[in-house]
C-alpha cells in the first residue's frame, strides 16, 4: 500500500511493486494531464513535481513515492503563478499540440517558483529535459520569461 | 472565382476583423490545463490490449505461424492473422503491395504478422513471444545499389524498381552548350525521424451488429474509414472514425492512422470487446515511415552572365518495403528539381526503389527537403564559381510572374520569393558577412536557402475539400472540418476565416472533433492544403450562411441587404448603427422564414493542362515560397557545429494569424536544424538500432537559435480565401540548405549527406588540413 499526497489530497492505493508512478497517475488514478511519450525517461512529457522538484514520473516506481508530495498541473489550477504562465502561453503561441504542455509548465513552474528573474539560459535549462517537436521553443521560453517578468515587475 | 476579390467585396471592409490579428488558439487554455484529450486519456481501464507480432527477418517466406501455445496463455482472448481478415487483406497507400496482416512474405523487421488481443499489457507481451513464426530466409538487400544490381533479389517486382517519373524540358544539349560553368555532385539525404511526442494510439469499440468506432490519432478520418473499411470488407458507413486531438503528426500520422485503427478495429469486431493498441517509443522508431532517404546526382550549369542554363538530374529515392507514398513523394523532388529558380533546359529522371528496411512515408515538406538541400547547394557552388555573391546569383535567377517552373508551368501569380530573399538578404545585413570570421577555435559562417512548395496535388489531378458550419438558437455555431488539429492550428485558421465572415465572435464557434459520421469529407490534411483547401471551403460554407443571415436581418432591420454589418455576433445597419440584433433572433427568424441554419462548403481547386508523357504543364495549384539566412559557428577543434542564428521568411500568400505562422515557422527552424546535424537514425542489417529520444537525438531548448522576426510576404492566391497559402510544411525547406551552404561558408568543405555531426565534421576538417 502507498500513502502519499496528490495535489494536497491523501491518497492509499494498492500498488504492485513495478507499478510506474506514471502507470498509476494515469490508468489508476486517472490524472491523464500526465503524458507518456516513451517510458524511457528522456522526453519528459510525464514531468509531476514530487515535493516539488519535477521529475520524470515515467522511471519512478509506485511505492517510491511513499510519503511524497505528488504535484501535476490540476493540482495548480487556481495558483498564481501557474495562471501567469498559463496567460503567457496563451498570449506567445506557446501551445501547439499540447501534447509537452502539462510537463514543461510544471518544469517552468519550479523555475520561477526559486527564481524569480531567471536568465533565458537559465530558463533553457531548466526545461532542457522536456522535448516540444512542435513549437521551436521560442514562444515558450518567451512565456516563460513573460511570466517571471509579470509576477516580479523590476 | 478570386476569392481574394469576392471577399474584400462582399465584407465590404478595409480592416478585417480577425484575419491576420493574432489571436489566442480557441484549444489553447484546455491544453494549458491538462484537459485535452488525446486518444489514450479516452481508453478506459481494463481494456482489452493489442499487441502486433512482427516480422523478425528482414526478407523471407513465412512457412508456418502457430498461435497454439500463445492461446493457452491465461488472459489471451485470441490472436488473429490473416485469415482472420474479412475484407481485403490490404493497406497500400498507392500501390496493391502492403498486406494488412502478412501471411507469405515478410519485406522487413517489424512487418505485421498477428495480433494479439489480451486482457492486458504483460499477458499480451508473453503471448506475442509465444508465437511461433517459421520463416524461409530469403536474400535481403539494405541499399539502393544493392537492390539495382543484376541478379539482385526480388522484393516485390523484376529490378525492383516501384515508380519511375521523368521531366524533360527545352533542350539539355543546348543548355550544356551555353554553360560557362557546370557543376556536378551527388548527395544523399537519409532517413528522418519524425519524433511526434504523442506515440501512436487507437481505440475500437464494437458499436452493435456491423459498426465500430474508433478513435485515434490520424491526419484524415475519412482515409482511415476507407482504408478500415476495405480490411472489414465493409461499407464506409459501418466505420465511424473520430479524430481525438493529435499529439504531433507532421505527416507520420497520416500513414500510421490506417494502421493502427485497422488493428483496434479487427480485435474489436472479432472479439466483440473494445480494444485498444498503442505503441511504444521504441515500435514507433522501429516500424512506422520515416522521411524517405533518397538520393541524387545533380548537374547543373550557368553562363558567364550568371544565368542558369541546364539543371540534369538522377534521383534514387529508397522506399524500403513498401512504395506508400512514394509515388507523390517522388513526383515532387523530380517536379521542384531546379529550385525556386527559372531553368530553360531540364532533363530529370526518378525511380523509387525497394529495399528490406522501414519504408519511408509523409513527413513535412514532403521530398522537397531533401530536393533543396541539394539543389541549393548546386546553386552555391554555381554562385562560387562564378566568383558572384550567392544571394545576387540566384536573384538573377529568381521565379518571379511571367516566370515558368520546372515543369514549364507559367507563374501567373502570387510568387514572393524576391521579395523573401530581398528581406532575408536585408535583415541579416548580409553582405557585410562575406567573409567567414574567427572567434578562438570556433568559425562563424552565414548561408541562404530559398525554397518552393506546391500546395495541394500536383499534375492537375482533382482536389476538393469540405465543411459544414451551423448557427444554433442561441446564436453560437458549430463548425466542421475533416482537417485535423495535429498541432499546427488549422482548423483554428478555419474558424477565424468563418467568424471574419460571418461577423460572430471567434468564442462563439466550437470546432466539433473531425467524426465521419457527421464531419464532412475534407479530405487529408497534408500536402500544405489543410488552410488553402480546408479554409476555402470554410469560406464558402461561410459565406452561403452569410447571405441568409443577411437576407433576414436586412427585413428585420427594414433596409437594404447591403447596408447590413455583421460583427460581434449582432447585426445592423451600417446608415443607422444604434439598433443591433442579435444572432439568437436572426435565427429565430430563420427558423420562421424557412432560412436553412446549416450551410456546407465545397471548394474544388482549378485544373489546367498536364502532359504525363514529358512531364510539363500546369502542375500545382499554387506555392509557398521561403528563404532563411543561417548563422553557423563551427568549432574546429571539437567539430561541433552551433546554429546561432536564422532570419526567416515567407510568402504565405495571406496571414490569418501571425501567431501561427511564427509558430510553424519556429517548430520547423528546430526540426530543420535536427536534421541538418543533429538526427542520426541508425540501422544494422535492416533493423533500426536508434530507438528512443536517448539515441535518436533531437533538438532540446538548448539547441535553439536566435531567431529574427519572420519577414512575412503576402502575395495571394487568387482563388483561396482571403489568399492564404500552406506554411507548416514549406516553413522547414529553406532550413536544411541554409544551414549547409553556411557551413561552407565558414569552413569551405561541402558536405554531400547530412547530419553533419561532430564525427563527420571532425573527420572532414582533418582530411582538409584545416585543424
Ligand atoms: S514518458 Fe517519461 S520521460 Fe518520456
Ligand atoms: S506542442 Fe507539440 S510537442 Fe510541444
Amino acid at each position: 500500500m502507498v500513502n502519499f499526497e496528490l495535489n494536497g489530497a491523501h491518497v492509499s492505493f494498492e500498488a504492485p511493486a513495478t507499478m510506474t508512478l506514471l502507470d498509476m497517475l494515469r490508468v489508476e488514478l486517472g490524472v491523464t494531464s500526465v503524458k507518456k511519450g516513451c517510458e524511457q525517461g528522456e522526453c519528459g512529457a510525464c514531468t509531476v513535481l514530487i515535493d516539488g522538484y519535477p521529475m520524470t514520473s515515467c522511471i519512478i516506481l509506485a511505492p517510491q513515492v511513499e510519503g511524497r508530495h505528488v504535484c501535476t498541473i490540476d493540482g495548480l489550477a487556481e495558483n498564481p503563478l501557474m495562471k501567469e504562465l498559463r496567460e503567457a502561453f496563451m498570449e506567445n503561441g506557446a501551445v501547439q499540440c499540447g501534447f509537452c504542455t502539462p510537463g514543461i509548465l510544471l518544469s517552468a513552474y519550479a523555475l520561477l517558483r526559486d527564481n524569480k528573474r531567471p536568465s533565458e539560459e537559465e530558463v533553457k535549462t531548466a526545461i532542457e529535459g522536456n522535448i516540444c517537436r512542435c513549437t521551436g521553443y521560442v514562444a515558450i521560453i518567451e512565456s516563460i520569461l513573460d511570466a517571471a517578468e509579470r509576477i516580479a515587475p523590476d | 472565382m478570386e476569392y481574394d476579390r469576392i471577399l474584400s467585396d462582399l465584407l465590404n471592409r478595409d480592416e478585417y476583423l480577425v484575419v491576420g490579428k493574432k489571436t489566442v488558439r480557441l484549444d489553447a487554455l484546455d491544453k494549458l490545463l491538462g484537459k485535452a484529450r488525446f486518444t489514450s486519456d479516452y481508453i478506459p481501464k481494463n481494456t482489452m490490449t493489442v499487441k502486433v507480432v512482427r516480422s523478425t527477418m528482414p526478407h523471407a517466406l513465412i512457412k508456418r505461424v502457430d498461435t497454439s501455445t500463445a492461446l493457452m496463455v491465461p488472459g489471451v482472448v485470441t490472436i488473429l492473422t490473416a485469415k482472420d481478415v474479412p475484407g481485403e487483406n490490404e493497406i497500400g497507400y498507392a500501390l496493391p503491395e502492403q498486406p494488412f496482416l502478412n501471411d507469405k512474405k515478410v519485406h522487413y523487421v517489424g512487418d505485421p504478422i498477428a495480433l494479439v488481443c489480451a486482457i492486458d499489457e504483460t499477458t499480451a507481451q508473453e503471448a506475442m513471444e509465444a508465437v511461433v513464426v517459421e520463416y524461409e530466409p530469403l536474400p535481403a538487400v539494405f541499399d539502393i545499389d544493392a537492390a539495382l544490381a543484376e541478379g539482385a533479389p526480388i522484393i516485390h517486382k523484376e529490378n525492383n524498381v516501384a515508380v519511375k517519373t521523368k521531366i524533360r524540358k527545352g533542350d539539355i544539349a543546348k543548355g550544356w552548350k551555353d554553360s560557362d560553368v557546370v557543376v556536378e555532385d551527388t548527395y544523399w539525404s537519409p532517413y528522418q525521424e519524425h519524433m511526434c511526442l504523442e506515440p501512436e494510439a487507437a481505440y475500437a469499440v464494437p458499436d452493435g451488429v456491423g459498426k465500430v468506432t474508433i478513435i485515434a490519432c490520424m491526419q484524415s478520418p475519412h482515409l482511415v474509414r476507407e482504408k478500415v473499411a476495405r480490411v472489414l470488407g465493409w461499407k464506409l458507413n459501418q466505420v465511424r472514425v473520430i479524430q481525438a486531438l493529435t499529439g504531433g503528426a507532421f505527416g507520420k500520422k497520416d500513414d500510421t492512422g490506417p494502421l493502427i485503427s485497422g488493428y483496434a478495429a479487427l480485435a474489436a469486431i472479432k472479439t466483440g470487446k473494445p480494444a485498444a493498441y498503442i505503441m511504444d517509443r521504441s515500435e514507433v522508431l522501429s516500424v512506422t515511415p520515416k522521411r524517405f532517404p533518397v538520393r541524387f546526382k545533380y548537374r547543373s550549369g550557368a553562363d558567364g552572365k550568371g544565368k542558369l542554363t541546364a539543371v540534369e538530374v538522377e534521383i534514387t529515392l529508397e522506399v524500403g518495403a513498401y512504395a506508400n507514398r512514394a509515388p507523390f513523394w517522388l513526383w515532387r523532388q523530380t517536379a521542384h528539381a531546379c529550385g525556386p529558380y527559372e531553368v530553360p533546359n531540364v532533363a530529370v529522371d526518378g525511380r523509387a526503389v525497394y529495399t528490406n528496411k522501414v519504408y519511408g512515408g509523409s513527413y513535412r515538406g514532403f521530398g522537397n527537403l531533401a530536393l533543396h538541400f541539394a539543389a541549393e547547394q548546386q546553386v552555391d557552388k554555381l554562385a562560387y564559381e562564378l566568383d558572384m555573391d550567392p544571394v545576387d546569383f540566384r536573384m538573377k535567377n529568381i521565379l518571379r510572374i511571367g516566370s515558368r517552373t520546372t515543369c514549364d508551368q507559367l507563374l501567373d501569380n502570387s510568387v514572393g520569393i524576391d521579395k523573401c530573399l530581398a528581406g532575408v538578404a536585408a535583415a541579416s545585413d548580409w553582405a557585410k558577412h562575406r567573409e567567414p570570421v574567427r572567434i578562438g577555435t570556433k568559425i562563424r559562417g552565414w548561408g541562404v536557402g530559398c525554397a518552393y512548395h506546391g500546395n495541394s496535388t500536383s499534375r492537375s489531378t482533382p482536389d476538393w475539400s469540405a465543411a459544414s458550419l451551423m448557427i444554433h438558437g442561441d446564436g453560437s455555431l458549430t463548425y466542421r472540418t475533416a482537417i485535423c488539429e495535429i498541432g499546427q492550428g488549422s482548423p483554428f485558421g478555419h474558424a477565424k476565416i468563418v467568424a471574419e465572415i460571418i461577423g460572430c465572435n471567434l468564442d462563439s464557434i466550437k470546432i466539433e472533433q473531425p467524426d465521419t459520421d457527421s464531419t464532412p469529407d475534407s479530405k487529408p490534411t497534408h500536402g500544405s492544403r489543410g488552410l488553402m483547401m480546408g479554409g476555402t471551403a470554410a469560406a464558402d460554407a461561410a459565406i452561403k450562411l452569410r447571405e441568409r443571415i443577411i437576407r433576414v436581418a436586412s427585413n428585420m432591420l427594414d433596409c437594404p441587404e447591403a447596408h447590413v454589418e455583421l460583427r460581434d455576433s449582432q447585426a445592423y445597419n451600417r446608415k443607422k448603427p444604434s439598433v443591433k440584433i442579435p444572432f439568437a433572433e436572426i435565427v429565430e427568424e430563420m427558423h420562421i422564414r424557412g432560412e436553412n441554419p446549416a450551410s456546407y462548403g465545397f471548394y474544388t481547386s482549378p485544373r489546367r493542362f498536364f502532359d504525363v508523357d514529358t512531364g510539363l504543364g500546369y502542375n500545382y495549384a499554387v506555392y509557398t515560397f521561403a528563404a532563411s539566412v543561417a548563422e553557423v559557428e563551427v568549432d574546429t577543434e571539437t567539430g561541433q557545429v552551433e546554429v546561432t542564428k536564422i532570419w526567416p521568411a515567407m510568402d504565405v500568400g495571406k496571414v490569418i494569424d501571425p501567431l501561427m505562422v511564427d509558430g510553424q515557422i519556429h517548430g520547423a527552424i528546430s526540426q530543420g536544424i535536427g536534421f541538418a546535424i543533429m538526427e542520426n537514425l541508425q540501422l544494422k542489417d535492416g533493423v533500426v538500432t536508434t530507438t528512443g529520444f536517448k539515441d535518436y537525438i533531437i533538438p532540446s531548448a538548448l539547441d535553439t537559435p536566435e531567431i529574427d522576426d519572420t519577414i512575412v510576404v503576402e502575395e495571394p492566391y487568387k482563388h483561396a480565401a482571403f489568399g492564404a497559402k500552406g506554411v507548416g510544411e514549406p516553413s522547414i525547406i529553406s532550413i536544411v540548405p541554409a544551414v549547409v551552404n553556411a557551413i561552407h561558408h565558414a569552413t569551405g568543405l561541402r558536405f554531400s549527406t547530412i547530419p553533419i555531426t561532430p564525427d563527420r565534421m571532425h573527420k572532414a576538417l582533418k582530411e582538409a588540413g584545416k585543424k
